[in-house]
């Protein structure tokens, strides 16, 4: 067990160890942030089964592993070490690791590491204060366990998939694998309870995370609609488009704008906020009409009220109509493209958002940094994403003390 | 009826925050924050303004009357806490807070940057009193820079976020980027401002320190995109929105395949692997469904596996054979084709609205993931189902009871664990600092 040393640790996970055998993107975005708040992330692949992300649309169209703009993101701040799991000498080499460990993390589908020997039962003998975090689309109990997932599955599944959407047409859905964020966030959130609560019992414990089971919390009061009002959110008017119903406000939604396909977003939500709209919008006679008196009528007329919204907006770019407001004191915003968060958002550059780091294959590595300031253990970007194996010499041999003549062996029969 | 008589927080033990004391002083960016914690076992003290905080307006309502103690939204977002109904505007206000934040382990709070300050109440003055302290405050652009005091909402903070300009249809024209509905873009921030909070919480055991927490909304939805920035970066091209799939740089197969119920079912990975092909082939066969899939040329897609299937993604062969799986997933229920198709490990979904999962067997029973929480305000023995869980611990219970009715544990806190004398509450209640039911 790796003790943290009370005065050097420098981010808030300092001395914290975990084992990560995650890919893809829900794994990989738990273990990212604790290798943010400063824990010695150890991803463990092998050349024959890596991480598959490191193969999706790697940069200048190149076959190398190390090149993927979605791996550098996800995988900042670890180390990677290969090892082979199916070699028996693999396998001591992974109980060593996991005696000096203190976190296990996977995404693997519910019986893999049970079929390795490694479940939860066995990581307690090897290791009795490991915390066990696994993390797949059903859990590893219940009837469907079997069951695969992508981040698509369990959106589609929870419901998060269907809630969004114009009423009376097919899904938008999540445009990327919003659970493979969030069933991430809530592998990071789980670990670090358990963490906390071993600090105070000493116990280690598995953690069975469900990504469609974290979906459903996520479905916000469309479950006690039903259990309190009998009502489907599955029904004519939802799902609600980018429109309000829950709080009865108007005008929110999307306005087009100056330009191809570009929007802003309005969401007056006081009467003060109306007053203030009416204002930074010039006084147009129609403001005044009784229809639009006040939140209610305005909520009761919102197709009229969204019309004429919509003449103003399109006469401003997205980004006009969000300094107009705002220098209101109106919420509104651009519907921003990744083009303009990266190059002109000034509060991102402001904040340092994206970070920078030399990577070997990439030249720079450029990634979105950790969304918050800590006074005391901030954030910093140590280390570029792992190229394949390379810190597998070092993890062998000063954590795991094996001679540099075994190492060479390691290599030579695959099992590094 | 609603009663105003006051449910004491029933003894918790062994949640894994046990022991951790939070004031919360957040809106609808924040209030998950306090609700994960309090559900995990944690003393949650939501800190609300007289009348009750503008959440508690916010529909849908049980049985659509509109009540403070009757929204949804509330109960929805603030499980497991406390309420002390208080005007912190006014000096005793801004001492009893001072008060319980040196008791405190955790602040968390969703104000405009300023305003605490403003009120003798930010981090400097606090952690004066409490060293321990960790101070979340979790805004809509950050403490400092242009943006700063700028205005949010959910809506605001996916669209400046880039979550919205992923999201929507590229086949329905003129039609706009949509939020996805369920205040994500408050989840998303308060999932970090968690995060963020529980790392300082590790920390603080060794250090015995507290720290300040300066997480922005904004922040947190743009790094929450999957590959919409690092595409970008790395390719200096943005990606845009798709009916009911991911965002991408060149069209990719539309996933959303109607069923015969009229629902819709999620469909890719169609070339999985051989074996699972070869399955789903013969089930179509037997339908007399399968056309020309039995020939070779599609086994050898599926002999690729999901590399076979990216290198055919734009075949017409690909095209065809998924135009034919969809003829036939139109002739099969949602549910029969789901779960014939995960038999088959094609990790295929249904769409489902969220009530339909109360029905399903495995999270319902054998995951017993859903909650009946007391409600005895409602009537004797009443309990309501909630979505429960998002994680199971083996140590260390999920447990939540119901949301605070406004200002229920107002006087409980003030004299129990604050000390105050009945004359001092009546003071307070006197000077409209509280109010007493």
């Amino acid at each position: 067990m790796s003790e943290p040393q009370n005065l050097l640790r420098k981010g808030a996970l300092e001395g914290v160890r975990v084992i990560d055998f995650s890919w893809i993107v829900a794994g990989p975005q738990c273990t990212r942030i604790l290798g943010d708040f400063g824990a010695d992330v150890i991803k463990v692949e092998n050349d024959a089964n890596m991480d598959y992300i490191r193969a999706s649309r790697p940069v200048g169209g190149s076959s190398s592993p190390n090149r993927s703009p979605l791996f550098t993101t996800l995988n900042r701040n670890k180390r990677s070490l290969t090892l082979n799991v199916m070699h028996p000498r693999g396998m001591e080499l992974l109980k060593d690791l996991i005696k000096k460990s203190d976190v296990i993390v996977e995404n693997f589908s519910s019986r893999v590491l049970e079929k390795w020997g490694l479940g939860y039962e066995e990581q307690k003998k090897i290791n009795p204060k490991i915390i066990y975090c696994s993390m797949s689309g059903f859990g590893h109990s219940g009837r469907d366990r079997d069951f695969v997932t992508w981040g698509p599955t369990a959106q589609a599944i929870s419901g998060l998939t269907y809630m969004s959407g114009l009423p009376g047409e097919e899904s938008a859905g999540w445009g990327f694998s919003y659970m493979d964020h969030t069933g991430g966030f809530y592998g990071t959130i789980a670990i670090m309870m358990a963490l906390i609560h071993r600090n105070k019992t000493g116990k280690g414990q598995h953690l069975d995370l469900s990504q469609v089971e974290s979906g459903i919390g996520l479905t916000g009061t469309a479950i006690l609609d039903y259990t309190v009002n009998n009502r489907p959110f599955r029904r004519d008017e939802m799902p609600p488009g980018n429109r309000a119903p829950e709080r009865g406000i108007a005008p929110h939604n999307t306005y087009p704008c100056k330009g191809e396909d570009r929007w802003c977003v309005v969401a007056v939500s006081t009467e003060d906020e109306w007053d203030r709209f009416v204002k930074a919008t010039g006084n147009p006679s129609w403001a005044s009409e009784e229809r639009f008196a006040t939140m209610q009528s305005r909520f009761e007329n919102q197709d009229a009220l969204d019309g004429l919204v919509a003449q103003w907006t399109i006469n401003y770019s997205p980004h006009e109509v969000f300094e107009i407001l705002q220098g209101a004191g109106v919420p509104a915003g651009a519907v921003q493209t990744p083009m303009e968060r990266v190059e002109k958002d000034p509060q991102l550059k402001h904040r340092n958002f994206i970070a920078e780091i030399p990577h070997e294959e990439l030249g720079t590595a450029r990634v979105e940094s950790i969304p918050m300031k800590m006074s005391e253990t901030p954030w910093s970007l140590d280390r570029p994403p792992p190229l394949i194996g390379e810190h597998s010499a070092e993890i062998y041999t000063e954590l795991l003390g094996v001679s540099p003549e075994e190492l060479a062996t390691l290599y030579e029969e695959g099992i590094a | 009826m609603i009663e105003q008589s006051e449910q004491s927080p029933p003894d918790r033990v062994g949640g894994a925050l046990e022991g951790i004391t939070v004031i919360e002083m957040c809106g609808a960016r924040g209030h998950f924050m306090g609700k994960l914690m309090g559900d995990m076992g944690a003393r949650v003290i939501k800190i609300e303004p007289l009348g009750g905080s503008i959440e508690r307006q916010i529909g849908p309502f049980m049985h659509d009357e509109p009540h403070p103690d009757r929204s949804l939204f509330f109960w929805a977002h603030n499980t497991s806490k406390e309420s002390l109904e208080i005007n912190i505007e006014t000096p005793e206000g801004q001492a009893v807070i001072k008060h319980l934040v040196e008791n405190a382990d955790v602040l968390l709070e969703d104000f405009e940057p300023g305003y605490l300050p403003s009120l003798g109440l930010g981090y400097e003055e606090l952690s004066a009193g409490n060293e321990q302290l960790i101070m979340t405050s979790l805004t809509a652009f950050g403490q400092d820079g242009p943006y700063r005091d700028y205005k949010s909402t959910d809506l605001v903070a996916l669209a400046m976020g880039g979550i919205m300009h992923s999201c929507g249809y590229d086949d329905l024209p003129g039609s706009p980027p949509i939020r996805p509905s369920g205040d994500h873009g408050n989840k998303i921030a308060s999932h970090y401002g968690l995060m963020g909070t529980l790392a300082a919480l590790f920390n603080r055991h060794f250090s015995g320190k507290g720290q300040y927490i300066d997480a922005s909304a904004h922040e947190a939805c743009n790094s929450t995109s999957e590959h919409a920035l690092p595409t970008y970066l790395y390719e200096g091209e943005n990606v845009f929105r798709q009916t009911g799939r991911h965002h991408s740089t060149t069209p990719t197969p539309k996933t959303l395949c109607k069923t015969s119920d009229g629902k819709y079912l999620i469909v890719f990975q169609l070339f999985n692997n051989l074996h699972s092909w070869l399955s789903l082939v013969g089930w179509m066969a037997e339908a007399g469904m399968a056309e020309d899939l039995q020939e070779e040329k599609y086994k050898d897609m599926a002999r690729g596996g999901s590399r076979g299937m990216r290198a055919a993604t734009d075949t017409t062969d690909a095209d065809h054979a998924f135009e034919v799986v969809r003829r036939f997933i139109a002739s099969q229920t949602s549910e029969d084709i789901y779960r014939g198709a995960q038999n088959l490990k094609f990790p295929w979904g249904q769409v489902r609205s969220p009530e339909e999962n109360l029905e399903d067997p495995h999270f319902a029973e054998d995951r017993g993931m859903f909650a009946d929480i007391p409600h005895p305000e409602i009537g004797e023995g009443v309990s309501i189902k909630y979505v429960g869980r998002p994680y199971r611990f083996t140590e260390s219970p999920w447990e939540a009871f119901r949301a605070p009715l406004v200002g229920e544990h107002t006087s409980s806190i003030l004299s129990n664990t604050i000390g105050y004398s009945e004359s001092e509450l009546k003071s307070l209640q006197n000077k409209g600092v509280i109010s007493l039911q």
